[in-house]
């Protein structure tokens, strides 16, 4: 026989002014099975919490109910006092009258009728309800980070010096990630390489890190503290053990003229290369799109033509037959940190909703340029040797115009989302021309000047007052080429007239975008993106380094437009994260998951189609004999979420979620 | 039909097959026929009343069939669907049954009528059929008769009760479900309805009501539509069957409308096609799902 306490909460004023707690405590009183009924002021805190413990042992308690917030918010203390009275936690819930009931009515009475009907619903469930114990599965503990931009070094970085190894995977030949093509960094000017390669090496060097360069996840199985990725390690066409990246088959190459990546296509590369002089590891890759021997291989040419990095090489680690690799790792827990790429004003855009920039000339304009190009002129190590030289004719641009918001908080393009970093990198673009340019003009087209941060506001007030930047609250309609000029046809909105000047070259803060195959990615992973392919957080507030997804993490400016301070510290936030996960051998999780009842499970399967989270396996059941009597699905429990789709989906009613079983919601419904 | 005789004898005589279940000629019109031998092929025939869909024969339910052995079957296209929603669903083996498909120019309404098909008793799937040559199949019989008419009234009566208030339609339906005597006939005929346990007959908690009174009517005949909805193939067999009349193929076609329009669904012969409805798809069109 049920012998279940209830306990109504006023919550302070909050559910106390428009219920009438006495009442729902006294009706509940002759629900059948309800043997104590009590309201308090505040059952949350230790008296309110201790009344609970108290009925138990001396009532004999076989089920709590508290009436009071959402189980959101206090769900886990009550279930928790419930257990220190020695009743399983799972027997105690929450009736919600204060956001489904109070904070929506009006009415006293009629809210405290509802209040009533509330309790008794969860009374009649509660009845019903079984003790669960939480399950344990064990941890595997190492961690995968993908994308060694700063971010993901950073991840790997805190977690292998928290004692646990670390897959470090990088789709690129070397690990930096944009940053390493940063010139100086705001808001204090210090160079971006100085402060970033020592920890690239650090990484490289970590005992407790393993580094894949040229390799990308192919496909992922498992769930929490176990997952099975399969990692593609992509054919670099040179033996990365007898490798000592001397750089003499680079000497060697005859294919020059290649646009570089890592300048910003304003430098040239070889076919086989190193993308950038401090790269991690420096062992050079063949771009086999462009290398004269792989394209004759491709054309069936038989006769091996070219080969004059192997004969360079004096280690005899070039290897034309090298293949693509598929390597299977055990981890237990993943950081996502696959950085961004800049929004492009071109034509041709990869998504539907984005358009270009006809009216800046869709790229076609040399002298117009976006940030990263800058970055890469105003670099030391940058193809000028950090001289500012207009693309066109290499001349010294007298007056250099920035253009803000490029494709960012601009609906018509596709984007709404403002990129965040393009206001302060600009005023940096500004600082560091005029610097090298003391006579040249650097003209800002601003909608606003967003420096929230630390010491932020502070550096572009001295871009304008020390370093002499013109910033003009306007958007530029036109840039179009006049003689060896751009000119710029904008607005000031300030003054309100139409303005045009004529530039020696253009800057373009263009949007910050995620990298291109995110969606394939996450769809591996099975974590959700927003509609602009950033990565979703669990919650924008207080789970912002989680995603849906339990035991896959998200850093940096995959999860929305990011600078450097906020990747490095959701980095090691996330990074925190996987310690903790890691910090026990077994991992406990919730038992309210789903259950398939072997004997009616007919085998259909629309509970393994509709599960998000690919928690339905397939279970032979078979007789004495050994004989095959039928297939039918099973739920892998440490995958399971509890989401109930199954349950809802299931033709036969054959799967049930343990703590909303069909017995359970039939009664509580059966009970209004 | 000459072709489907000598096909399935052969089939039975090479061991291929241990029986076929094809259509013959009965007391009343055209009925379903398992024949063991190749004697009993003799008696198979096919055409427009061959009105039933043998997929039914096919269920794992039917475990009194299932133990004669490997069934060559003989579909129509619209049959076909149902085979492959069943083999999508894990409830048949391929390699277990043989399928023969006969090219087909539509149905009657019903087993015993004659005459040219028209508009009048022609099955209300048959007008625009995409499947009249079924393509799952093993073997494909006859020559591709002309196109069938199509039938017009099924269409007008959703279009009429449309046309109805909610508290109208409602009344419609009370008064179509009262005569139900839940003898579950159109389960027990439905090539789809395959649980172990169907959820009518669950007693711990009893969702469903199963004495004859309209509150576990109204129950029955709307889990039944929901299960069926993205599954049915329209074969109409459910309405055939029912001793009270029951417009049940109005609910079918209104449910097959609504998934046509919102998720492009058609009844398909393809197995690896998805299940519309059942399916979770980060790419699907509605935005809650990411």
């Amino acid at each position: 026989m049920a012998r279940i306490g209830v306990f109504v909460c006023h919550c302070g004023e909050n559910i106390g002014r428009t219920v009438d707690c006495a009442q729902v405590a006294e009706a509940c009183g002759s629900f059948p099975g309800v043997v104590h009924s009590v309201d308090y002021k505040y059952m949350c805190s230790d008296p309110g919490q201790l009344q609970i413990k108290e009925a138990i042992k001396e009532k004999g308690l076989t089920g709590v109910v508290v009436a009071a917030c959402s189980p959101h918010m206090h769900e886990k203390t009550f279930r928790k006092a419930a257990a220190a009275a020695g009743l399983n936690p799972f027997l105690c819930e929450m009736a919600n009258i204060r956001e489904h009931c109070s904070w929506i009515h009006e009415d006293r009475a009629r809210a405290t009728a509802k209040a009533i009907d509330l309790t008794r619903f969860i009374v009649e469930k509660v009845k019903r309800n079984q003790p669960l114990v939480p399950i344990s599965i064990p941890v595997e503990r190492r961690a995968l980070v993908i994308g060694a931009g700063i971010a993901g070094i950073q991840a790997a970085l805190d977690i292998a010096d928290g004692g646990r190894e670390v897959i470090l995977v990088e789709k690129e030949p070397s690990i930096g990630g944009h940053m390493s093509q940063l010139s100086e960094t705001f808001p204090t000017l210090d160079c971006s390489q100085c402060i970033l390669t020592p920890r690239m090496v650090e990484a490289f060097q970590h005992p407790r890190i393993k580094l894949m360069t040229y390799s990308e996840v192919e496909s992922l199985e498992g769930y929490i503290g176990n997952f099975a990725v399969t990692i593609r390690k992509k054919a670099r066409s040179v033996d990365d053990e007898l490798c000592n990246g001397c750089g003499d088959c680079q000497s060697a190459c005859p294919v020059k003229k290649i646009p570089s990546e890592f300048d910003a296509g304003l430098g040239k590369r070889t076919a086989i290369y190193v993308p950038f002089p401090q790269a991690v590891p420096n062992i050079p890759v063949i771009d086999r799109e462009r290398c004269t021997r792989f394209k004759a291989m491709r054309k069936g040419k038989k006769k091996e033509v070219c080969g004059r990095c192997l004969k360079a090489c004096g280690r005899e680690a070039i290897d034309f037959a090298q293949e693509d690799r598929l390597i299977t790792e055990k981890v237990g827990a993943i950081v996502f940190a696959t950085g961004y790429q800049l929004y492009s004003i071109g034509e041709e855009q990869p998504r539907e909703h984005l358009s270009g920039y006809g009216e800046y000339g869709y790229g076609e304009i040399p002298d117009v340029i976006d940030g990263m190009q800058f970055e890469r002129l105003a670099s030391a190590s940058g193809p000028t040797g950090g001289r500012i030289e207009r693309p066109s004719d290499g001349k010294e641009p007298e007056t250099v115009v920035f253009l803000q918001c490029v494709g960012s908080r601009d609906p018509q393009k596709g984007i709404d989302y403002c990129s965040k970093l393009c206001c302060m990198y600009i005023a940096k673009h500004t600082m560091l021309y005029r610097h090298k340019v003391h006579h040249g003009r650097a003209v800002v087209f601003y909608m606003d000047v967003r420096a929230g941060g630390k010491g932020y506001d502070e550096f572009v007030r001295r871009a304008v007052e020390e370093d002499g930047a013109e910033y003009v609250r306007g958007r530029v309609s036109r840039l179009y080429r006049a003689g060896d000029k751009v000119r710029v046809c904008g607005f000031d909105t300030l003054s309100g007239e139409p303005l045009e000047m004529d530039a020696d070259m253009v800057v373009m803060a263009t949007a910050i975008q995620p990298q291109p195959g995110i969606e394939s990615l996450a769809q591996k992973l099975s974590v959700s993106y927003d509609k602009s392919g950033f990565i979703n957080e669990a919650h924008p507030k207080l789970k912002p380094v989680e995603t849906n997804t339990a035991g896959i993490y998200v850093a940096g400016a995959c999860q929305a437009p990011r600078d450097i301070p906020d990747a490095v510290a959701m980095a090691s936030a996330a990074a925190s994260k996987v310690l903790g996960l890691f910090s026990n051998e077994e991992l406990e999780r919730d038992p309210c998951v789903a259950q398939v009842d072997e004997t009616t499970c007919s085998g259909c399967f629309h509970c393994e189609r509709v599960c998000p989270y690919g928690a339905v396996e397939h279970l032979e059941v078979r007789d004495r004999g050994g004989n095959l009597i039928k297939v039918i699905a099973k739920v892998n429990q440490g995958v399971c979420q509890g989401c109930g789709t199954c349950q809802a989906t299931c033709p036969s009613k054959s799967v049930e979620l343990l703590g909303f079983t069909d017995a359970q919601i039939f009664a509580a419904i059966n009970s209004l | 039909m000459q072709e489907l005789v000598d096909l399935t004898s052969k089939l039975l005589q090479n061991g291929d097959v241990n029986v076929v279940i094809g259509y013959e000629e009965g007391p009343r019109g055209v009925r379903p026929v398992v024949a063991a031998t190749p004697d009993d092929c003799r008696r198979l025939i096919f055409d427009h009343r061959a009105v039933h869909n043998l997929a039914t024969y096919l269920s794992p339910r039917r475990k009194h069939l299932r133990v004669r052995g490997r069934a060559a079957v003989v579909l129509k296209g619209c049959d076909a669907a149902a085979v492959a929603t069943l083999l999508r669903e894990r409830q048949l083996k391929r390699d277990d049954v043989v399928l023969i498909g006969v090219r087909c120019g539509g149905v009657y309404r019903t087993t015993t009528a004659e005459g040219a098909l028209s508009a009048d008793n022609v099955a209300d799937r048959c007008g625009g059929c995409a499947l009249r040559e079924p393509t799952l199949v093993d073997h494909l019989v006859g020559d591709l008769p002309p196109e069938p008419p199509t039938a017009g009234q099924r269409a007008a009566r959703i279009a009429a009760l449309e046309e109805l208030s909610p508290a109208e339609r409602f009344d419609y339906w009370r008064r179509s479900l009262a005569d139900c005597v839940r003898c579950n006939a159109c389960r027990a005929v439905c090539p789809l309805c395959v649980c172990e346990r169907c959820v009518a007959d669950k007693t711990d908690p009893q969702w469903i009501e199963s004495s004859p009174h309209l509150r576990g009517n109204f129950s029955w005949h709307m889990a039944r539509a929901l299960h069926l909805a993205g599954r049915c193939v329209d074969c109409g067999e459910c309405q055939r069957a029912c001793p009270a009349g029951i417009p049940l193929t109005v609910i079918n076609g209104k449910v097959g409308q609504v998934m046509g329009a919102r998720f492009g669904f058609r009844p398909t012969d393809d197995p690896d096609a998805p299940a519309p409805i059942g399916t979770f798809d980060p790419d699907d069109s509605q935005e809650f799902i990411r």
